[in-house]
């Protein structure tokens, strides 16, 4: 009997490699298909052939890459920052959030519009080759965008097949667009902000049959990478400087990418990430905030992007906060959310969202780039003198310039070395806030009929308990919208408000349909981060975006408008956005409408943590030296590689 | 008469119990909040993708039509029945249009690799020394054994393999850190892949065989303990049968029997995956797949990988059922 | 009361109970506890253990001694509710199917089949995604209770197909016991170790898979549980920082616990019937 045991054992076991081996079969010829990389098809290719003193090792922001054998990038979500929009994809124009630049790409310049925005030419840079040595022209651009209006299934086939009238080449590097209606921002569809509409190569993409499920395997493109080999299970994918790195427009604008090789890696939780980099195999990581300080206690001769504190990277271009469900009482009154606000004591609300990191900003775009100069300070003396209606004639002016200090106050208490130079502080904190005036927030809610019970807990005006739960999604230790739930939650609790978090995987869902209260959603859509244009950001409150609750509204999910923010916005449409200052006038109009109706609270700029070493690479664009937005997973990384010294550590 | 009172309920009841989970886990997932269309407009959003607020209506009717989720539910589930007959699972919606099939089989041998062999193992180890330790319970170092397998089994998973991690990773260096082979390197069957292998899925495998030793550990010796206790055995000492021998023959053989079912529904599990364990390590496998497929709505996925699952659990636990009196001289089906 | 004082004179009964006293005190004390579970920022964080705070605070400005207690007593109210709700569902089961017979048990054996073979941490996590917005202790519990009865309503079913055979079953037929009597006056006395150390396994399978989905974040993470305790402190990366207070009071009170569950069913169990060889399933 007993050898019988032995027998079924050892037999499942060589049933257990066999099966192992069987399923290995598939996944291993999908290696010719890197036509570009042979070397990668030799299993002796590692990191061992890969000269580590010429590797720069950064990590996947969006996790591990679903469809590492696709590089279709149109059709579907690709995992693009996993070198794709970073290092091989050129854009006709980028935004650059530290500079508050838009840098020209493929294109040489700004857009031409005609009087109407009904037409618009663009102008192409010259001596661009794709990374397979064809040349790059206004053909590409207009197979491109005939190939999406052609073929459903490609993202943007409805944007270009109801904007585009026709696209001619008037030249090798001349586009012109003829637009079914007028549209003063089509060219912002080319402008990458975290993505936009890539140009594909004609030479390649004209003689596939179903472009929509092609895989542009291997992928081909202007930026100054080229891909080398991936991993069939999508954890790395390695990219290899172009030989002919002048031929793209980084090379042509900022000479030649440091790095030999780059690779993309994806670790799957953050302890581990974390021990890479301690142990030098990770060059550069995003993390958490105790993540960030975990490397920094740890690690000599890792950095992060300021070299004191706060240490983290304040300025990417979100403004976080609170979003209400103006379709849902009691929130859409404009008086009841003002109170909201007014209950938060906005200091003690950032040491528990972000341990005071974070900068303040009173309107809904974030205090960073060209903003603070161009919005937020003209705005403060309107905000100053901006006033909210208490009844019997009481009025109260909420704005509090000295905000930041109460932020400041709170980082000193943690033993935190803040800097004192007051402009310094402005930068890192903010330029003000809401005061904190629980008071004026209960004459607000008796004025609109809320009463509190016995026990001091807040009674809706049909008598029964208030209760918010506030959406949000399930990374709460970590996300940025759900530090803002946390923060706001325990606000609302000190102020007699049974409120709570309530994180759902549906997150997106429940936002859309508008089945919620309150929201961790961004209060105001993202802006582009750089220039004088606001459009992004107040065209999503457009009346004619919003839907009844249950059904997937197309504009902001506070599902808030006004016939006051429909004209803002149709003066906007009207304007050149290349006319500076009455973009940015208008961009103000719009501001304070949204201030004075509150469909959202903005509290904090999202806040970053990134972490360089600099035992092989060194000049890490950090806080004290920002040639270019820092982190690695945005499409202007590939601007960074060429200032990248290499410390010749082996 | 075994095939009449035996073998064909049984089969029918195979065949019922498949149809039933996988039944469930097409209706379960449609029930969840999540809708793979919203989901997929709002991961294009959240990606910086600024879709025209005015194309909205055009681009769910467009999604709902790429992924089949057009009509009613009940037809929506005929249909996949209807594929499911011809092999077709269908593409992913998270990984458009990447087919479920590649997914499945590109995770599947990372997964069976590992978890089959650390089952097989866990079980063995587990059992063997559970089964000594039972019979010779009252020894000192089967009581060391005892408090050993006491204190590690309660242990958090996610703790105790990040502690292995912490340990032989970074502070001692033996082991890498993360992923399933060396950066750089493509599966093939060239042994530098092998031992790369090999050597990344260590941890991993030994942070599973330890704790599923100590279970079956706990269950074997007290059972033993049990068995220890029988008069066969008592009978079998008194006629002067060899120690040896009675702990293999008698006591751990008559022990072993529940176990084996035991064995084969815990084989059945490997297709769900080793979520926490792909997590720690930053191993490519099923778990992860499945939990992403299940976060993201991603029906085809979420059937795909059930369907095997649901397969292998009942497949595995029909044939310990079929081939259990091989062991069991007291049971037979004639 | 004899039984308890013969139970106690074996060791591993008298710590085990030992310890769960004590758990159960120290979870009684959160009704005493100064602070609200759901506040943060009640204490300075990040504090070592002191006189002040006994084992430290944590990153959200709780006081981990206090937390700790509500984090045991609500893993306890989780693993009781899963426990004793799904031993009714597998007695009820078990008992039907093996005394019925026939249809009764063929049906009733379907079912619980099929609950076995469909994977089941799959479908935990469905359910605890479907159930979201309402997801609370109780709710918890009686979802774990829903899907952790089927191999027991088995060993209990296949229990009663032997008991069924012995004589005693006969004569009380014969002599007239009607059917819930027999079952109750019978078969329960032979059934309760059974059930009892089933119980105790289910409950410790309940806090080992709490602790699973907490780690996950798929539950309500505002209230404290043992499996909620270690998500923060992953998330919060106590373990590189070096906050071992934090990681080291979940993580020690859950094995105390599960060792005094495992030695109680043990210990009782071999009281009460040395001959049955009950199998204990893996609470793993």
């Amino acid at each position: 009997m007993k050898p019988r045991i032995w027998l079924l054992i050892s037999a499942l076991l060589v049933m257990s490699l066999l099966m192992a081996g069987c399923a290995a079969e598939p996944a291993a010829p999908a290696a010719p298909a890197v036509g570009e990389a042979p070397p990668a098809e030799e299993p002796s290719a590692g990191l061992g052939d890969l000269p580590r003193h010429e590797t720069l090792i950064v990590d996947i922001l969006t996790g591990r890459v679903g469809t590492p054998d696709d590089f279709n990038e149109w059709v579907g979500w690709k995992w693009r920052d996993r070198g794709m929009q970073n290092l091989a994809n050129e854009p006709l124009w980028s935004v650059d959030f530290a500079t508050g630049k838009i840098i020209p790409g493929l294109a040489a310049g700004d857009p031409v519009y005609n009087d109407d925005f009904t037409a618009l030419t663009i102008p192409l840079r010259e001596g661009v080759t794709w990374d397979d040595g064809q040349p790059f022209t206004a053909a590409d651009v207009v197979f491109t965008v005939e190939t999406l209006k052609k073929h459903q299934g490609f993202n943007d086939h409805i944007f270009f097949g109801e904007n585009v009238k026709s696209v001619t080449a008037v030249d090798d590097y001349t586009v012109a667009f003829e637009l079914n209606a007028p549209n003063s921002r089509f060219h912002t569809r080319f402008l990458d902000r975290w993505g936009a509409t890539w140009i594909m190569p004609k030479h390649i993409w004209e003689s596939v049959e179903d472009p929509v499920t092609f895989k542009f395997n291997p992928f081909v493109g202007t930026g100054p990478y080229k891909l080398h080999s991936y991993d069939p299970s999508g954890f790395w994918t390695i990219w290899e400087k172009r030989a002919d790195w002048d031929k793209s427009p980084t090379g042509i604008m900022f000479g030649e990418p440091k790095p030999k090789y780059i690779v993309f890696q994806y670790f799957a939780n953050e302890g581990a990430k974390i021990l890479a980099q301690l142990t030098h195999q990770a060059d550069v990581v995003n993390v958490s905030s105790d993540g960030l300080k975990a490397v920094l206690a740890q690690c000599e001769s890792c950095r992060a992007y300021r070299l004191e504190w706060p240490y983290v990277v304040n300025n990417d271009p979100a403004q976080t906060g609170i979003t209400f469900n103006t379709a849902r009482a009691p929130y859409d009154n404009r008086e009841v959310r003002w109170a909201l606000l007014l209950a938060i004591d906005i200091g003690e609300y950032m040491g528990m969202a972000v341990d005071g990191t974070g900068a303040l900003s009173p309107v809904h775009i974030p205090s960073l780039s060209n903003y603070p100069d161009d919005f937020i300070k003209p705005m403060l003396p309107w905000l100053e003198e901006f006033t909210i209606d208490l009844g019997n004639g009481e009025t109260f002016a909420p704005f509090d310039p000295n905000a930041s200090q109460r932020v400041v106050e709170y980082a000193k208490s943690r033993g935190y070395k803040v800097p004192e130079d007051p402009e310094e502080q402005a930068r890192l904190f903010g330029y003000g806030w809401y005061k904190y005036a629980p008071d004026v927030a209960e004459k607000l809610l008796v004025k609109n009929g809320f009463s509190k019970d016995g026990s001091g807990r807040w009674l809706l005006p049909d008598g029964t308990p208030w209760r918010i739960r506030c959406l949000t999604g399930t990374q709460l230790a970590t996300g940025m919208g759900e530090r803002n739930c946390v923060a706001a939650v325990q606000q609302w609790k000190n102020f007699g408000i049974d409120a709570e978090v309530y994180s759902s995987e549906a997150t997106a869902n429940l936002n859309a349909v508008g089945d919620f209260d309150v929201s961790s959603n961004w209060p105001a859509q993202e802006p582009w981060g750089a220039g004088p244009d606001l459009y992004r950001v107040l065209n999503h409150w457009k009346s004619e975006f919003v839907k009844p609750l249950g059904e997937v509204t197309s504009g902001h999910p506070s599902r808030w408008s006004s016939p006051e923010m429909d004209a803002v916005i149709e003066k906007l449409q009207n304007t050149d956005p290349t006319d500076y200052q009455a973009t940015v006038d208008i961009g103000i109009e719009g501001l304070k409408i949204a201030v004075r109706e509150m469909p959202g609270i903005p509290t904090f700029g999202y806040v970053g943590f990134i972490a360089w070493d600099q035992t092989y690479w060194t000049n890490w664009p950090g806080a004290e030296n920002p040639y270019t937005q820092p982190y690695t997973h945005w499409g202007p990384f590939k601007y960074m590689t060429p200032f990248l010294q290499p410390t010749g550590a082996r | 008469m075994f095939l009449k009172r035996y073998l064909i309920p049984r089969l029918i009841q195979y065949v019922l119990v498949i149809v039933l989970g996988i039944t469930a886990v097409f209706f379960i997932p449609r029930l969840l909040p999540n809708d793979p269309v919203l989901r997929t407009i709002a991961e294009m959003r959240a990606r910086g993708a600024y879709l025209e607020p005015g194309a909205m209506d055009k681009i769910i009717s467009d999604l709902q039509q790429m992924y089949g989720l057009e009509g009613s539910l009940w037809e929506q589930y005929l249909a996949f029945w209807g594929r499911l007959f011809r092999g077709d699972l269908g593409v992913s919606f998270f990984q458009f249009p990447t087919p479920v099939i590649d997914l499945i089989m590109t995770a599947l041998p990372w997964t069976a690799g590992l978890l089959l062999t650390t089952t097989i193992l866990g079980w063995v180890i587990g059992n063997l020394v559970g089964g000594f330790a039972g019979y010779y319970s009252n020894k000192q170092w089967s009581r060391v054994l005892d408090a050993i397998a006491m204190v590690v089994r309660p242990l958090p998973y996610y703790i105790f393999a990040f502690a292995l991690l912490l340990i032989f990773a970074y502070y001692l260096r033996w082991f890498p850190i993360s992923g399933g082979a060396r950066l750089g390197m493509r599966p093939s069957w060239s042994w530098p892949f092998i031992q790369s292998v090999l050597w990344h899925s260590f941890l991993p495998a030994m942070s599973i065989l330890v704790l599923s030793a100590a279970v079956w550990f706990q269950t074997m010796k007290l059972v033993v303990q049990n068995v220890n206790a029988e008069s066969f055995v008592t009978y079998a000492k008194l006629s002067g049968v060899k120690e040896g021998r009675i702990v293999s023959r008698y006591v751990i053989r008559n022990a072993l029997l529940p176990q084996i079912t035991g064995l084969g529904l815990s084989l059945g599990l490997i297709f769900s995956g080793a979520l926490i364990t792909e997590i720690v390590y930053s191993y490519p496998g099923l778990g992860t797949l499945l939990y992403n497929a299940i976060i993201n709505g991603d029906y085809n996925l979420i059937m795909g990988i059930t369907v095997f699952s649901i397969l292998a659990i009942t497949t595995s636990v029909l044939i310990v059922d079929l081939i259990y009196p091989l062991f069991d001289p007291r049971i037979r089906y004639m | 009361m004899k039984l308890f004082r013969d139970l106690l004179r074996d060791y591993r009964f008298a710590f085990a109970f030992g310890v769960l006293c004590i758990l159960v005190a120290f979870a009684l004390l959160s009704f005493f506890s100064p602070y609200d579970p759901s506040r943060w920022g009640q204490v300075p964080r990040d504090l070592r253990p002191s006189a002040q705070h006994w084992l430290g605070t944590d990153s959200n400005g709780q006081d981990i001694f206090w937390t700790a207690t509500f984090a045991v007593r609500n893993s306890l109210i989780i693993a009781v509710i899963a426990g004793v709700v799904s031993r009714i569902i597998a007695v009820i089961v078990g008992m039907v199917a093996g005394y019925k017979g026939g249809t009764w048990d063929r049906v009733l054996m379907f079912f619980s089949d099929s609950l076995l073979v469909i994977p089941l941490f799959l479908i935990i996590v469905m359910m605890a995604m479907l159930i979201r917005a309402s997801l609370n202790l109780v709710t918890l519990g009686l979802l774990l209770a829903f899907f952790g009865w089927a191999w027991d309503a088995r060993l209990i079913r296949s229990q009663i197909l032997s008991l069924r055979e012995r004589e005693f079953t006969q004569t009380a037929i014969l002599s007239g016991t009607g059917t819930f009597k027999l079952v109750m006056n019978e078969y329960m006395p032979y059934t309760t170790p059974l059930i009892f150390s089933t119980l105790i396994n289910n409950m410790a399978w309940a806090i080992g898979l709490e602790i699973t989905l907490a780690i996950l974040g798929l539950l309500d993470l505002a209230t404290p549980t043992l499996g909620t305790m270690l998500y923060w402190a992953i998330n919060y990366q106590a373990i590189l920082l070096g906050r071992w207070w934090w990681v080291m009071t979940p993580i020690t009170l859950s094995v105390a616990l599960f060792i005094a569950l495992y030695w109680l069913s043990v210990s009782i169990s071999e009281y009460l019937d040395p001959r049955t060889r009950v199998q204990r399933v893996g609470a793993g």
